[in-house]
This record gives C-alpha cells, sequence and structure tokens, in this order.
C-alpha cells in the first residue's frame, strides 16, 4: 500500500539519495587515494571524484581537519537538501536522524556551561548536523539550572531530557553518563517511529537501530571496566532495544571481563565472530586490513609494552573495526530495497564513514604513517 | 638555583594547537587550579602576544617543572625564547601534527641549533 | 712600571715576595683542578650532547606516533579536544626532580611521578573507548620520552652554562691570575735585586766615607802629634828619634 504513494512524495528523494550513494568513493579510488605522497596529490586525486573541487580555495598545507570539515559540508549540504524537500513522515524521520547530532551538540554545551566557560564560541565546534535553531538560546544560559530548563523548552530534545535528567544531574553526573542517558533514550525513541513507520522502513531500521543499540551496549560494557561507574549504573545506560536485550543486557551488566562480554553476546551469531580472536578470522573478517598488524607492532616496539597489556587493548581495537564493518555491511544491506527511509540513514551514515575514511587516510599521509594507512574500512 | 626551587616543581604545562594539547591531556598532564590551568590551545585565531604572555607565565610559575610548545609556535615567539636562558622550567620544543620534524626543521630549535654549532666545532 | 705586564699593587717586601709565591702556588694547583673538572664536565656535556640530539629525532617519530593514535580517537569517537579540555582537573602525570652531582655541579633530572588518575575514564563510554585508552597510553609513553629529553635539555643547558664559566675561570687563572702574580713575583724580586744592590752601593759609600773620616781624623792626629815631637826635638837635640813614631806614607802599618 505504501509502495503505492512512497513514489509521489518520497520518489524524486531517492533516487538523489540513490544517485548520492553511487558518488561514494570506490576501493579503486582508495587505492588511488592511498598511493599519494603529499596532500596536494590528495587533493588532486580526489578533485577528479564526486568531491570535486571541494579543496579548491583552501590554502596549502591543509590540515586534515580542514579536510574533514569541508567534506562534512558537503553532506551536510547534500542533508539540508534533503531535508528541505522531504514530506511528512520522511521529514520527522530525517530530524530523528539528526537528533543523535544535537545530542552532542547539547552535551557540549552542557559541558562548556559546567565549566563556566563562554558557550558562544562552542557553537563552532558543534557538529553542523546537529545545529537547530535554537542552539544559540543555550547559550544565554549562564548555570546549569538555567541551561536544563532552557533545553527543556528550546530544543527537540526535550523529552529525553525530561525522562531522564533532572537539573541536578547535569551538575553530578560525569558529562559521558548524561550523553549516553541521553543516546538510550533517543535510540529508544527513533526506534519506536521507524516501528510507526512499519513497513521495509521498520524492517531495515529495526535492523541497523539493534545493531546500534547492541554496539552502544557492549562498549559501555567494556569502557566501564576499570572505571568507577557501577554495575546499576551501566546497566540503566544500555538502550532497552537490539537483540541483546534483555537477556544479554542482563548478562553483561553483570559482566567483570572481556570474557564474560564475549559469552554474553555468544548466543548471536554475528557477535560472535567479532570476539574471534584468531588471526584467521580477523583476515577473514576484513581483508583490507592486513597493513594493520605490522603498524601498530612497530609502534608498541618504539614506545615499549603498554602497561595495560598490549594485546587486549589490540584486539578490543579490532573489535571497534569490526562494529564498523558490520555497520557499513547493514547500511548497505538498506539500499538493496525500495520504498524505504532507511536509505536516507544508511547513505547518511555510510558517508560520515567515508569521510572519517578520507581523513585517515590524510593523517596518514601527513603523519608520513604508510603502514597504518590501509586501515580503513571501503564500502563499495 | 637553591636546591628547594626546583623540588616543588612537578607539573608540565604546555602550549600547543588542539590535538597536541588533547593528547598531552590525555596523558593525564592537565591541571586546573582555580581556574588557571597550565595548558593553552592555540588556533589560527589566537594572537602571538597572547602565546607570549602565556609563555612569561608559565616560566614565572613555581610550580611548573617543563614547559611543552609546539615548535611552530616557539617560532611566532622566537625572540622570547631566544631570551630564555633559565634552566628552570625547561622549555622544550615539540612537534606537531601539522608541523612534523622534518629533516631540515631541527635546526630552527634553539637548542638543536646550539647542539648542532657545537657538534660543528 | 716594570713594562711587563699588570702587577698587584703591592709594597716589594721579602713577606710579600713569599705570600705572592704561595698564591701563585694556589694558582697554578687551582688552574689545573680546574681544567681537570672542565674536562669532565665536557666528557659529560658531549655525552649528553649525542643523546639530546638522538632524543630530539626520536621525540619526532614518537610524537608522530601519538598524533596517529589520536587520529584513531578521532576516527571511532569523534571530536573529544573540548571534552578533554574542560575535563581536565589534577594532573595524574608529574614529574619530580631529583640531583645528581657531576664534578660538583648539580644536574637536575626528571623523573616521571604518575599515579592513576580518572580523568578521562568515561570519555568514548558509548564509542571508542578502548582507543581513547589506548591514546592515553600512547601519548603518556610519548610525554615520558619529552620528560626524558627536558632533563636531557636542562642538564644540557645547565652544563653549558657552567662549562662556560669554568673555562672563564680556567682562562682567566691562565691569562690573567697567573702572569699578574708571576709578574709581581718578578717585580718584588727585581725591586729587592735593586735594593740590595742600593744597599752594597750605600754601604760602600758609608765605608768610603768612613774611611775618609778615619783618613782626616788620622792627619788631624799625626799633624798634633808632629807638632809635638817638633818640640821634644827641638828640646832633645832634634832628630833620630823613634822611627816608628814617624808615619811612612809607604808603610801601611
Amino acid at each position: 500500500m505504501e509502495a503505492l504513494f512512497y513514489n509521489v512524495n518520497t520518489g524524486f528523494l531517492e533516487g538523489i539519495v540513490r544517485g548520492y550513494k553511487a558518488g561514494l568513493l570506490t576501493q579503486g579510488q582508495y587505492s588511488n587515494l592511498t598511493q599519494c605522497d603529499t596532500i596536494e596529490d590528495f587533493r588532486t586525486q580526489l578533485s577528479s571524484t564526486d568531491y570535486g573541487n571541494f579543496l579548491a580555495n583552501e590554502s596549502l598545507p591543509i590540515a586534515t581537519s580542514t579536510i574533514a570539515e569541508r567534506a562534512t559540508q558537503l553532506l551536510v549540504d547534500q542533508f539540508n537538501y534533503l531535508k528541505s524537500n522531504a514530506v511528512e513522515p520522511l521529514n520527522k524521520f530525517l530530524e530523528y536522524v539528526s537528533y543523535s547530532y544535537m545530542i552532542d551538540n547539547v552535551i557540549l554545551l552542557i559541558t562548556g556551561t559546567v565549566h563556566e566557560r563562554d558557550t558562544h564560541e562552542l557553537l563552532e565546534r558543534c557538529h553542523p548536523l546537529g545545529v537547530f535553531e535554537t542552539l544559540p538560546a543555550l547559550c544565554v544560559a549562564t548555570n546549569v539550572e538555567e541551561l536544563y530548563h532552557t533545553a527543556l523548552v528550546e530544543t527537540p530534545l526535550a523529552p529525553y531530557f525530561r525522562e531522564c535528567l533532572s537539573a541536578n544531574d547535569l551538575d553530578d553526573l560525569n558529562i559521558e553518563i548524561i550523553r549516553n542517558t541521553l543516546y538510550k533514550a533517543y535510540l529508544e525513541d527513533f526506534y519506536s517511529l521507524c516501528q510507526e513507520i512499519g513497513g521495509p522502513t521498520f524492517e531495515i531500521m529495526s535492523k541497523v537501530l539493534s545493531f546500534e543499540a547492541d554496539r552502544r551496549t557492549i562498549n559501555i560494557t567494556i569502557n566501564s571496566f576499570g572505571t568507577d561507574l557501577t554495575k546499576e549504573q551501566r546497566a540503566k545506560l544500555f538502550p532497552t532495544i537490539g537483540r541483546l536485550y534483555p537477556d544479554g543486557n542482563n548478562s553483561l551488566a553483570r559482566a567483570d571481563d572481556v570474557e564474560q562480554v564475549r559469552l554474553a553476546c555468544d548466543y548471536i551469531p554475528e557477535y560472535r565472530s567479532f570476539f574471534d580472536t584468531s588471526s584467521a578470522a580477523a583476515a577473514a573478517q576484513n581483508s583490507n586490513r592486513a597493513g594493520g598488524g605490522g603498524g601498530t607492532e612497530s609502534t608498541s616496539n618504539l614506545l615499549g609494552e603498554f602497561s595495560f597489556g598490549g594485546e587486549q587493548a589490540q584486539s578490543i581495537g579490532e573489535l571497534e573495526d569490526r562494529f564498523f564493518v558490520q555497520e557499513v555491511h547493514l547500511n548497505k544491506q538498506a539500499f538493496l530495497q525500495q520504498f524505504n527511509y532507511a536509505v536516507f540513514y544508511s547513505y547518511l551514515r555510510l558517508k560520515e564513514q567515508e569521510i572519517r575514511t578520507l581523513t585517515w587516510i590524510a593523517e596518514c599521509i601527513a603523519q608520513n604513517a604508510r603502514d597504518r594507512i590501509q586501515d580503513f574500512i571501503t564500502i563499495f | 638555583m637553591a636546591t628547594t626551587s626546583f623540588k616543588d616543581r612537578n607539573l608540565l604545562a604546555v602550549i600547543g594547537d588542539e590535538d597536541t594539547v588533547t593528547g598531552l591531556l590525555l596523558a593525564g598532564i592537565g591541571h586546573v587550579d582555580k581556574q588557571k590551568r597550565n595548558f593553552l590551545v592555540v588556533d589560527s585565531k589566537v594572537q602571538a602576544s597572547t602565546i607570549e604572555d602565556a609563555f612569561e607565565e608559565y616560566t614565572q610559575r613555581k610550580d611548573i617543572a617543563i614547559l611543552l610548545i609546539n615548535q611552530h609556535l616557539a617560532e611566532k615567539i622566537r625572540p622570547a625564547m631566544d631570551n630564555y636562558q633559565q634552566a628552570f622550567p625547561a622549555v622544550l620544543e615539540i612537534p606537531s601534527k601539522d608541523h612534523p620534524y622534518g629533516d631540515a626543521n631541527p635546526s630552527k630549535d634553539s637548542v638543536l641549533k646550539r647542539v648542532q654549532k657545537l657538534f660543528g666545532d | 712600571m716594570s713594562g711587563t705586564g699588570a702587577r698587584e699593587n703591592i709594597f716589594p717586601t721579602r713577606m710579600a715576595l713569599t705570600n705572592t709565591k704561595l698564591r701563585l702556588k694556589g694558582a697554578q694547583t687551582g688552574h689545573s683542578l680546574l681544567a681537570k673538572k672542565r674536562d669532565a664536565l665536557t666528557t659529560r656535556f658531549r655525552a649528553i650532547l649525542r643523546k639530546v640530539d638522538e632524543a630530539k629525532r626520536k621525540m619526532g617519530r614518537v610524537m608522530q606516533l601519538a598524533s596517529i593514535s589520536l587520529a584513531e580517537v578521532t576516527y571511532a569517537t569523534g571530536d573529544i579536544s573540548y571534552l578533554v579540555q574542560e575535563q581536565a582537573k589534577s594532573a595524574s602525570f608529574k614529574v619530580k626532580a631529583k640531583q645528581e652531582n657531576v664534578s660538583g655541579v648539580v644536574l637536575p633530572a626528571f623523573e616521571v611521578d604518575r599515579v592513576p588518575g580518572s580523568d578521562f575514564n568515561l570519555t568514548g563510554l558509548g564509542r571508542g573507548g578502548q582507543q581513547v585508552l589506548r591514546s592515553k597510553e600512547v601519548y603518556a609513553k610519548a610525554v615520558e620520552t619529552l620528560v626524558e629529553l627536558a632533563s636531557l635539555q636542562t642538564a644540557f643547558t645547565i652544563l653549558d652554562e657552567v662549562i662556560r664559566a669554568t673555562n672563564r675561570r680556567v682562562n682567566a687563572i691562565e691569562h690573567v691570575v697567573i702572569p699578574r702574580l708571576e709578574n709581581t713575583i718578578k717585580y718584588i724580586t727585581s725591586e729587592l735585586d735593586e735594593m740590595d744592590r742600593e744597599e752594597f752601593f750605600r754601604l760602600k759609600k758609608v765605608q768610603g766615607k768612613k774611611k775618609r773620616d778615619a783618613d782626616a781624623a788620622e792627619a788631624a792626629r799625626r799633624a798634633a802629634a808632629e807638632a809635638d815631637s817638633d818640640v821634644e826635638n827641638i828640646e832633645i837635640g832634634g832628630g833620630g828619634g823613634d822611627l816608628l813614631d814617624s808615619k811612612d806614607e809607604d808603610v801601611i802599618f
């Protein structure tokens, strides 16, 4: 039924976004980029892609942060174009997509306010996707109490704030806990929105969001080892969606080390392989990371063995990479179906990944870290 | 220098670009005491005079043992750097992400310059 | 005055000569001691020089690796710089100064004094926490290198200063103090010689004068005696008197 009207409202935009998607860099283009010796070469290579002359007006030497900034700006322009042409309910969907960036921005402002900094300067640091009209209004607040109330009135994030936090929490809790609390509420809300939209959108988005939720759950668990985050607090940050919920979440809430995390995730086949530390599995997982081992090895040689055991950190570092690979994989699947909104979300995610990759390559070129330059995830 | 003068010095201070400062803070050198920080982030908007003031402040402070400064920033306040002869705090020029140590660059370093001069003869 | 160089303004006496000679001896001992110190310091200095050079180059590489690890964090977590800047509270990475003694020069050396801090433990909680942790370690290692380099550099600066001072002293002793003392000794000696000669001459003069006086007295006495004997000769019958009485010019006795 919705397929019938889908094209009336969204057909044009879907076409656009699929066109954008076709412009994502491919393996061949990446390998060209990795051959570059200088940032200037890098720029020349990029000008033959969809990026065009986006760096043409930058004076040399170009900082890697500038590249990331410009590339993000392109993405933001595309996103804004989509958003301004969208009608309900896609409009709302895209709105939700940008909420995650808003959370980061608001968190940034909260940090500034808590430490009594001039928050106006911070506006520049905000992620452009998460900028909303009333964001500058938050800068008016001079203390946390005011900020909390302004956030309740002025921001689209108000429901998350109202449900999860009180004004005192902003002052007392660690900023990361606030961030993750908000994010949890957001994920759950987004999930229910997709449920409302239903159809293939929900079908795909539920997978993507579940994965995102699980990823956060696992990450929070692993990262909270050895910190003063209590297990109760930890459990509160877990989103109540995802494939690990509720059983996996419960066991993760009690986990004390990586091994227990592995056991908790063991019953989901896709996640099981994440913790598979044998080299063969790692090689199969992402063949393009071949250069990675060598690079980090020389790192640890030069810096001496890390006190907390380099090996474990190494495998966990890879875990993060596998998450990225899996995310890219899921997002790519979104394009296999028509008549859904998930493509918009997925495109954004893929493009973000691409920007990260570009920044990484540029960074490696700038730092002359040839051995690490292959450590990225290609999309196509 | 009296014996006590460097016993109390146990902090590191840094004047650098965003990435350098962030990294060093991650390592745990950051110390904020009554709104007085021991680090200064310098971006393109920061004037050379601000850097110089910070340099003055950190070199005058009694609790700083080592002052790290990005080389390209040290370049901006080179006269002040060259005039600085005290042993404490030790001023150390470090490379930054966007201005790595090339083969030619070390010669800019005021200490390395002296090192090379001494090696030369 | 003596024209051969500066000397101390001193009264040329034997006492002063002895003193000056002692001082010269002292200066020479001091010179050789200082020269030895200088050599020891220079050896040390050369070693440090080499190390500084090495460490500076190593630092370039280490900092690059650290930047890469920070890039990894940015890759996984996004921009965390502001959060990190705001969350910094108290230093967990400090240094301790200790001293080392090289030929009487106190060289400070910095030692890393790290206490486990919890400032950024939760940074990247939802994403990239492990990268943050790793970056923390890499940077901590990098800072250790920096601290090491700072110790070397401080030692370098201090040693440089001390060696210069020592060199100045060695040169001052060698080229100013010792020549001056030597000049002084020369001056005193020459003055003393001069005085000796003067004294001798004076004695000669005194002797001469004494002799002249004695001669005059003798002549006067003889004249008086002759006058007496004339009277006697006249009285006794003149001539043929005591031969010894008359002074013969050729006879000394």
